[in-house]
């Protein structure tokens, strides 16, 4: 990275430190801590409208509806996150490439299962063969994005659907009373007295999804827990260990890193929950409100 | 809905005829019939469970008999049949008969997320689709009106009982409605705080505006109403003007109710 750092083997301190940190490795790293952000930041809008959609289907008057908000929600909080982690991007992959083969290539003769092997014409295949690096790495990132709003989707529908129920009866009949729409009901008074009784359980939700992001390492991503451990015992030719295994120190970077992002957070959720709580019967809207006069 | 229109009509605001109404096994309501012209201010007592809430919220149909005709200013209500329970046909002649029949409620029911001054705004705005300026010019001076112009801003559970009322009361207001709904308005409030709900309904009366009100406070319905309706197990045990009904009951089972009420 910077000029002085031809012969590493020759620097002392801080000019070899700054010579380390900054190969072409330890930039990927600082890329992968981007992946992580983005993973987050795209993972929690999607979350939120499978949530909403899945608190939809649960509390929809039509019975089929119903019954696959139920069995979405149901499934995906009982089974282990990992496996979900495991079977949702390998799935939705061949699901793609199947479509795909029976649009552009039907003519193919032979099985697509054949024995343990998924096999579809070249053409199918998705991305392409010849298709950049920068292609792969953002299919596979989407698959990540699917597979982690999926299952958190199913718990913020669970969340939404409680505080949906939890808001009193009086409120919305009084909109009612008042004749609006059931759209009106919704969206003036339903949806903005819920988000105190959802706020708590989603603030949860979101540490848990941030504590989730290393399971990316599984997807094949390179995360940053992949680049600690690879980073932390790597010995080079040009640079050689600092220390015997410093593994310890990039995990602890990581340990810090994570702690700044969910203190981070739990402000935000602070504001927010004093934002939403402005006027209710609760704690936090008493409090905000600067109690009963 | 201007209320001089109606004031020199004189027309008929709201009819209901043989409304039955059941939940489940239990029929509340066994063929009850009202008829408000523009002006008129209607009490209905009775004892708990008498059906006298349960008729009015049948006016705005938040419950809907199973039976009986209603009429908005002369417009019938249609009905379909679903699933064997009679519902309403025609959801927007529902939201219009609620926005012109402003109910008030015995819990209040300001919405807790909203300042005083939203709550009065709210329904003007998004059902009667007012300007945003001349609902709150209207909500400032209904808030004034009722004696709470100075917490225009603030949220509801930061008032007492009687104030949370009183803006209830001013939320019916800013509706302009053809009549208003009240059920039991001040039993939730205590005495002291009664008093300042109690003048304000007072006031409206004198005014001349349309009134279906349910209460247990029969010197309000002695003082404010035209006409008195006694329910009891869910018919019309005896009706007339206020003087009659409380000076002179005929069936036994008012002059029990009275001397009931009366030594409360």
């Amino acid at each position: 990275m910077f000029e002085f750092c031809v012969d590493p083997k020759t620097l002392e301190g801080i000019s070899w430190i700054a010579c380390y940190l900054t190969t072409p490795k330890h930039q990927s790293m600082y890329w992968s801590v981007l992946v992580v952000l983005l993973l987050i930041g795209l993972t929690a809008p999607f979350t939120m409208l499978l949530g909403f959609f899945g608190a939809w289907l649960k509390r929809s008057v039509f019975l089929p509806f119903q019954f696959m908000g139920w069995l979405y929600t149901s499934t995906v909080r009982g089974v282990p996150e990992l496996i979900f982690f495991l079977f949702v991007p390998i799935a939705l992959d061949q699901l793609v490439e199947l479509i795909r083969h029976k649009i552009k290539c039907s003519d193919w003769t032979d099985a697509v299962y054949q024995g343990n092997d998924f096999v579809v014409c070249t053409a199918a295949k998705m991305p392409l063969g010849e298709a950049e690096q920068w292609v792969h790495h953002t299919w596979n990132f989407a698959l990540a994005v699917t597979a982690f709003s999926i299952v958190f989707g199913a718990f913020a529908a669970n969340i939404i659907d409680g505080a949906l129920k939890a808001v009193p009866k009086n409120q919305l009949e009084t909109a009612q009373a008042y004749g609006m729409s059931k759209r009106q009901i919704f969206f003036r008074v339903h949806m903005p007295q819920m988000w105190v009784y959802a706020l708590p359980g989603l603030s949860n939700l979101w540490q848990v999804l941030i504590k989730g992001t290393p399971l990316l390492f599984l997807l094949g991503i390179q995360d940053i827990v992949y680049w600690a451990k690879e980073l932390g015992g790597l010995k080079t030719q040009v640079y050689q260990y600092p220390h015997p295994d410093i593994r310890v120190w990039y995990f602890l970077g990581l340990l810090f890193f994570y702690l700044l992002l969910t203190w981070i957070s739990q402000i935000g959720f602070d504001r927010l929950t004093k934002i939403v709580s402005k006027g209710q019967a609760t704690m936090g809207g008493q409090a905000a409100t600067g109690g009963r006069v | 809905m201007a209320i001089e229109d109606q004031a020199n009509q004189g027309g008929s605001v709201l009819s209901m005829v043989d409304i039955h109404k059941r939940f489940g096994d239990l029929e509340v309501l066994k063929g009850v019939s009202l008829e408000a012209k523009a002006g008129d201010v209607i009490a209905l007592i009775g004892s708990s469970g008498s059906g006298k809430s349960t008729f009015l919220r049948c006016a705005n149909l938040l419950e809907v008999p199973q039976k009986g005709d209603i009429r908005f200013q002369g417009e019938a209500m249609e009905w379909k049949v679903r699933g064997g329970e009679r519902e309403p046909a025609n959801a927007d002649q529902v939201r219009k008969v609620r926005a012109n029949l402003s109910m008030v409620f015995q819990q209040f029911n300001l919405w807790s997320h909203m300042s005083v001054l939203q709550n009065v705004i709210e329904a003007p705005v998004t059902v009667l689709k007012k300007s945003k300026i001349e609902a709150e010019a209207l909500g400032r001076s209904l808030l004034e009106k009722v004696g709470i112009g100075d917490k225009a801003d603030v949220y509801p559970s930061q008032l007492s009982g009687g104030q949370q009322q009183r803006a209830a009361i001013a939320r019916a207001l800013a509706m302009e409605p053809a009549a208003m709904l009240f059920d039991e308005p001040t039993s939730a409030l205590d005495p002291e705080l009664e008093v300042e709900v109690l003048k304000v309904i007072r006031g409206l009366a004198r005014e001349g505006r349309t009134m279906l009100l349910v209460t247990h406070d029969m010197s309000l319905a002695r003082e404010v109403a035209n006409h008195v309706i006694f329910l009891h197990q869910g018919v019309i045990e005896e009706q007339g003007p206020p003087a009659e009904v409380f000076d002179s009951p005929k069936s036994t089972r008012l002059q029990q109710f009275l001397s009931a009420s009366a030594s409360e």
